[in-house]
C-alpha cells in the first residue's frame, strides 16, 4: 500500500478527531441550564453564595471562550477529563477505566461472531440461491434484522433466564461471590455473558447475511465468474479464490458503519442485562446529568469509530487495489 | 462419493443439536451454603461513600447501615437510642446531655466514645464557620444549623454537651452519621470535603463504623457489598452480608426478583407491582413516600420582579377557585395506576405524628370552581374566556422538569379542566437545569412562569417541608414565592417547641393557612412500591408502621429485624447466635466446599457455563467449517 494512500488517510481521522472534540465541547456548554444549579441539584437551601463558590471550584465562572475551551483543550490532550459530578472524588478516566472493557468483550466478540455467522450464511445462502437454506436463512435473517435490540434481549431474558432457569438475569459476574480460583470466577463470567452475548450476535447476523447474501449473488452474475467456470475450475475455488474477495468489499464497509449504530445498541443491550459497561454509564450520567462524563463517553467513542473506520478503510485497501489510488 | 458442502454443513448441524440436546436437559439450580445473603435491588447508583458528599437516598441508606446516628429513627421515626444511649434537656431548653452507650467498639476494636461525636460535630460546625460554608454537599450542615448548635463538649467518655441558639427538639432528627475520630482526623477539613483536592478522603472500603453492616467491597454503577459488624451493640438481623444491587433498566430487577436473584426491590411500576402481586412467595408493600407532587403559583403575579402573565396569580380567592377545578383523585388513578394518595396539606401523611387534613377541605366541583371565580370578579367574556381585574384573558403557561415526564399526563387534565373554567393552559415541558433558572425568585432570578408542577422529598422531621415558605427563602429555595409574616413567626415558633402535643397544634395552624391561601396545590403523595420475597428472610417490618417499608425508610432497623426464612422457629436472632445463622439455618450442604454460586437461587455454574462454551465453539466451527469446506473440496481435486 502506498505511504500516500496511508498518510491521508491518518491525516483526516486526525481532523475528524479533533472536529469531534470541539464539538463535544460546544454541545455541553450549549445544553440549557447553568451547570452549577445542576451541580448542586438536590442541595437544600443553595445560596447566592453556595452558586459563586461552585461556579468557581469548577472553573464555570470564567469566560466560555477563549478561557474554558482553552483549558478544556489542554487537559483533554494530557488525558485529563475531568472529575465526574456523580460519582465525586472519582476522575472521568478512572469512572470510564472502569466501563470500558466490560463494553469491549461483549461488543468486540459479538461482532465477531455476527460476521464469522453472517458471511458464512450470507455466502453460502448466495451461493446456493433458492435452495432451503437460502430461505430459511433470508426469513431469519430479515426477522433479526428487524427486530430492535431491546427485544430480543428482553426475549431471551424471559425465555432463558426467568423461564427455564439456564442463566443469570442480570450482571457481568455475581455479586458478591467469593471464587475459589480463577477458573470458577472465568465460567461464572462466560455464564453470564451467553445472554448477552447471543442479543448482540443475533441482533447484528442478519445485516451481515443479507448484505453478503446480495453481495455474492451480485459477484456470481459477473463475466469473470463465468469466465472461471467455464475454465473448469471447481465451484468451490471460483467461490473462494474469485468471488468471495470481491463479494467482502461492502461487508467491510458496513462492519466500519456499523459501529457507529452498535454503540446505540450497545446502551439498550447492557440496560436490559445490567452489564456494566460504557452503555448502562451513558444511562446513568445523561439522567445525572453529569456533563464530563458523558463528554468522556461521547469522546472516547468518537473516536473509536473514527479509528475503526480508519481500520476499515485500510482494510478496504488491502482487499482492494482499485481504491489505493 | 466426496462429500458436499452441503452434507458436511447438516452433519456439523447435526453434531452441534445432539450435543446441545444432551446437555441441555439436567440443568437445575443448587443452593449452595455459605453466608447468608441479603440482596436488594435499587434503580438509583450509589454516587460516593463520604458521607459529606450524600445527596441521594442510596447514599443515605448505605452510611446509615455502616454508621449509627447519635439518635435513631424508630417504629414510627421517633427519637430512640443510637450512639447515644439517652438524652436530656436542660430547663432553658438550650442544653442537651447525651449518655454515649459505655463499652462500644468500632467495627476495627477500637472503642467509641462521646470524642468521636464530638469531633463529628465539630468538623461539621468547623466547616459551617469556613470560608466556603459548608463541606462537600452541604446537605449535613443543616441538620446543626436548623437545631441552632452552638458548641459540642465531651467532658467525659460517656457525656456528650451540646448547646444551642434557641430551645428546640430538632437535634433528636439530626441525620448525621457518627464517624471514628481515629480515621478521620488524619485528613484537613478540605480532604474530607472537596473531591478534586489531593488526597481526598474517598472512605473506601473496608469502612470502620459502629452500624450493623461494614462497606467490604463496592464496584461502582454495580453494587455494594456489607459485611456483618460483630462488634455492634444492636440487635444482630439474620443476613451475614448485604448486597445492593443497582439496576439500570426496571424491568431486568423485577425479573431477577422472580428468578431469587434478588430478595427485594425497591421502586416497581403500577404494572409491574400488580403483576407481582400475584406471584407465589412474594410480597408487595404499597408505602406512602415522604414527599408530594404539586402545583405550584407564581404568587408574585406581575408584580415588579416577577415574571407571571396575570395579577390572578397573586389573588388567593383565584388560586382557591381554581382549587376545585382540579381531582386529585382522578390524577392518582391515572398517572399513579391507582398507587399514591390525593394531596391536601403541605405536611404528607407519612408524617403520622404531625400531618393533620384541613379544616375546609375543597372537593373536586367545576360549577363551584366557576362560581367561585365569578363571585372574585374575574368575569367571562363574549368569547366565554376569563377575564382578570385588568380585563385581560388569562392565559397560564403551565409547565414541569423533563425528569418528572409523567406530569405530561397530569398536565393533560389540568388543560382540559381549567379550560372548563375559560382558562386557557398552554402545556410544555421544560429542561431541569433551565426550569431551576427560571422559577428562581427576585433578586437572584427571573421569576418566569405562571404554573408548574414538581414535588418534593421530605426528611424525618417536617421541617425541611415548612421552610421554602417563608419570605426570607424568596430569591432562594422559595418557588412560589409566599409571603406571609404570620406563618414566619409560625415557622419558628414551632422549631423551637419540644412539646409534641403543642408543635402539633403549630403545625396544624400552618398547614391550615398554606392549604387555604393556595401558594401550591398538592397533587398528590406519591407511594413507595416495593416488593420482597418471603422464602428467603422473614421478620420484614414495615417503617413507619403505617404506610411505611422495611427497607430503604430511615436508618437500619429493618435490616436488623430480619430473621432466616428457613430457620428452625425456635431459633432467635440474637447477637449471640450471630455466628451460627449462616450455618445453622438447616441450608444443606452446610460446609459445601468450592461453591461457585454461594447462597443464591441462581442455576448451578458449571453445566450452564460449559453448555454455553461448547455452543459458542460449536457456532464459529460452523462458521469455519461451511468456509473452509469449499478448499477442502478444491484440494481433493
Amino acid at each position: 500500500m502506498k505511504v500516500g494512500y496511508l498518510g491521508r488517510r491518518l491525516a483526516s481521522a486526525a481532523v475528524t478527531i479533533v472536529l469531534i472534540a470541539i464539538i463535544n465541547f460546544i454541545l455541553f456548554r450549549a445544553m440549557p441550564g447553568s451547570p452549577e444549579r445542576v451541580l448542586l441539584h438536590g442541595t437544600p437551601n443553595v445560596t447566592p453564595q453556595i452558586l459563586q463558590q461552585t461556579r468557581e471550584r469548577w472553573g464555570l465562572d470564567k469566560p466560555v471562550f477563549p478561557d474554558q475551551f482553552v483549558a478544556y483543550v489542554g487537559s483533554t490532550i494530557r488525558g485529563d477529563l475531568g472529575f465526574s459530578f456523580l460519582a465525586r472524588g472519582q476522575t472521568v478516566s478512572e469512572v470510564l477505566a472502569q466501563r470500558i472493557w466490560p463494553t469491549v468483550i461483549l461488543f468486540g466478540l459479538g461482532e465477531m461472531l455476527a460476521i464469522v455467522l453472517g458471511l458464512a450464511l450470507g455466502a453460502y445462502s448466495g451461493w446456493r440461491r433458492g435452495g432451503a437454506v437460502d430461505y430459511v436463512g433470508n426469513g431469519i435473517s430479515l426477522i433479526l434484522y428487524s427486530t430492535p435490540y431491546f427485544l430480543l434481549g428482553m426475549a431471551f431474558l424471559l425465555l432463558f433466564a426467568t423461564t427455564l432457569h439456564w442463566f443469570p438475569t442480570f450482571g457481568m459476574l455475581q455479586a458478591g461471590a467469593q471464587y475459589p480460583g480463577l477458573w470458577e470466577r472465568f465460567l461464572d463470567f462466560l455464564g453470564h455473558l451467553v445472554l448477552p452475548l447471543a442479543t448482540v450476535a443475533f441482533g447484528l447476523v442478519g445485516q451481515y447475511a443479507i448484505v453478503m447474501r446480495s453481495s455474492i449473488v451480485e459477484t456470481l452474475s459477473e463475466d469473470y465468474v463465468t469466465t472461471a467456470r467455464a475454465m473448469g475450475l471447481r465451484d468451490g475455488r471460483v467461490l473462494r479464490r474469485h468471488a468471495l474477495p470481491n463479494a467482502l468489499l461492502p461487508t467491510v464497509s458496513l462492519v466500519a458503519i456499523n459501529l457507529g449504530y452498535v454503540v446505540a445498541g450497545a446502551i439498550t443491550v447492557e440496560v436490559v442485562f445490567n452489564w456494566p459497561g460504557l452503555g448502562t454509564l451513558a444511562v446513568e450520567a445523561l439522567t445525572a446529568r453529569d456533563y464530563p462524563v458523558l463528554q468522556g463517553v461521547f469522546l472516547l467513542l468518537g473516536v473509536s469509530v473514527v479509528i475503526a473506520n480508519l481500520i476499515a478503510d485500510l482494510v478496504y485497501g488491502a482487499l482492494d487495489p482499485r481504491v489505493r489510488t | 462419493m466426496r462429500p458436499t458442502l452441503r452434507r458436511r454443513a447438516i452433519r456439523a448441524l447435526a453434531a452441534c443439536a445432539l450435543a446441545l440436546s444432551v446437555l441441555l436437559p439436567g440443568v437445575g439450580p443448587a443452593g449452595a451454603a455459605g453466608p447468608l445473603i441479603l440482596r436488594a435491588g435499587t434503580d438509583q447508583d450509589l454516587q460516593v461513600l463520604n458521607p459529606f458528599n450524600s445527596v441521594v437516598v442510596a447514599d443515605f441508606e448505605v452510611f446509615t447501615l455502616n454508621y449509627d446516628l447519635l439518635v435513631n429513627f424508630g417504629p414510627d421515626i421517633e427519637p430512640v437510642p443510637g450512639f447515644a444511649e439517652s438524652w436530656t434537656q436542660s430547663a432553658d431548653g438550650l442544653t442537651w446531655t447525651f449518655k454515649i452507650r459505655p463499652g462500644m467498639k468500632w467495627s476495627d476494636g477500637q472503642p467509641a466514645t462521646s470524642e468521636d461525636a464530638r469531633w463529628t460535630y465539630q468538623t461539621i460546625l468547623d466547616g459551617v464557620a469556613s470560608e466556603r460554608g459548608y463541606l462537600g454537599e452541604g446537605y449535613l450542615e443543616g441538620y446543626l444549623t436548623d437545631s441552632g448548635v452552638k458548641t459540642v463538649k465531651a467532658p467525659d467518655p460517656t457525656t456528650l454537651t451540646v448547646t444551642t441558639e434557641f430551645a428546640t427538639p430538632l437535634l433528636l432528627q439530626a441525620y448525621v452519621p457518627i464517624l471514628p475520630k481515629h480515621i478521620w482526623s488524619k485528613y484537613s477539613l478540605a480532604q474530607i470535603g472537596d473531591p478534586k483536592v489531593t488526597g481526598f478522603f474517598k472512605n473506601e472500603p473496608p469502612i470502620v463504623g459502629t452500624g450493623p453492616y461494614q462497606v467490604v467491597e463496592w464496584k461502582p454503577g454495580e453494587f455494594i457489598r456489607f459485611a456483618r459488624n460483630k462488634n455492634y451493640w444492636g440487635t444482630q438481623g439474620a443476613a451475614d452480608e448485604v448486597i445492593i444491587q443497582h439496576f439500570a433498566s426496571g424491568d431486568t430487577m423485577v425479573q431477577a426478583l422472580k428468578t431469587g436473584e434478588i430478595d427485594y426491590v425497591r421502586g416497581v411500576l403500577a404494572d409491574q407491582f400488580n403483576a407481582l402481586k400475584n406471584e407465589p412467595n412474594i410480597a408487595t408493600v404499597a408505602g406512602i413516600a415522604n414527599g408530594y407532587t404539586e402545583l405550584s403559583f407564581n404568587t408574585g403575579g406581575k408584580k415588579k420582579g416577577y415574571g407571571g402573565s396575570t395579577t390572578a396569580l397573586s389573588d388567593v380567592a383565584f388560586r382557591d377557585a381554581l382549587g376545585y377545578a382540579i381531582d386529585n383523585q382522578k390524577l392518582v388513578d391515572t398517572t399513579l395506576g391507582g398507587y399514591g394518595t390525593p394531596g391536601s396539606t403541605i405536611i404528607p401523611p407519612f408524617h403520622t405524628r404531625w400531618h393533620v387534613e384541613p379544616d375546609k377541605p375543597r372537593k373536586f366541583d367545576i360549577e363551584e370552581a366557576k362560581r367561585r371565580l365569578d363571585a372574585a370578579g374575574y368575569k367571562l367574556d363574549a368569547n366565554g374566556k376569563r377575564l382578570d381585574k385588568d380585563n385581560k384573558v388569562i392565559n397560564l403557561r403551565l409547565t414541569w422538569p423533563d425528569s418528572e415526564a409523567e406530569n405530561a399526563t397530569n398536565a393533560q387534565f389540568i388543560v382540559e379542566w381549567f379550560g372548563q373554567l375559560g382558562i386557557t393552559v398552554t402545556a410544555a415541558v421544560t429542561e431541569e437545569g433551565k426550569l431551576i433558572d427560571d422559577v428562581t425568585g427576585p433578586p437572584e432570578g427571573p421569576a418566569d412562569y405562571d404554573i408548574y408542577m414538581w414535588g418534593w422529598v421530605g426528611d424525618p422531621d417536617p421541617t425541611s417541608l415548612l421552610k421554602f415558605f417563608q419570605t426570607s427563602e424568596i430569591g432562594s429555595s422559595s418557588d412560589s414565592y409566599y409571603s406571609n409574616p404570620h406563618y414566619d413567626d409560625l415557622f419558628k415558633q414551632q422549631r423551637a417547641e419540644s412539646d409534641p402535643a403543642k408543635r402539633k397544634t403549630i403545625l396544624a395552624e400552618m398547614q391550615n393557612l398554606v392549604y387555604d391561601e393556595a401558594p401550591y396545590h398538592i397533587l398528590y403523595y406519591d407511594a413507595e412500591l416495593h416488593a420482597y420475597r418471603t422464602d428467603k428472610f422473614a421478620g420484614w417490618t414495615n417503617q413507619p408502621t403505617q404506610g411505611g417499608t422495611p427497607l430503604f425508610g430511615y436508618g437500619s432497623r429493618g435490616y436488623t429485624l430480619l430473621t432466616d426464612a428457613a430457620a428452625v422457629p425456635s431459633a432467635p436472632p440474637s447477637a449471640a447466635a450471630s455466628s451460627d445463622t449462616g450455618s445453622a439455618s438447616g441450608a444443606p450442604g452446610a460446609s459445601a466446599p468450592a461453591s461457585t454460586t454461594p447462597g443464591s437461587n441462581a442455576s448451578n455454574s458449571s453445566l450452564p457455563l460449559i453448555l454455553g462454551s461448547i455452543a459458542l465453539v460449536i457456532i464459529v466451527a460452523v462458521g469455519l467449517v461451511v468456509m473452509r469446506g469449499r478448499r477442502r473440496t478444491v484440494e481433493e481435486e
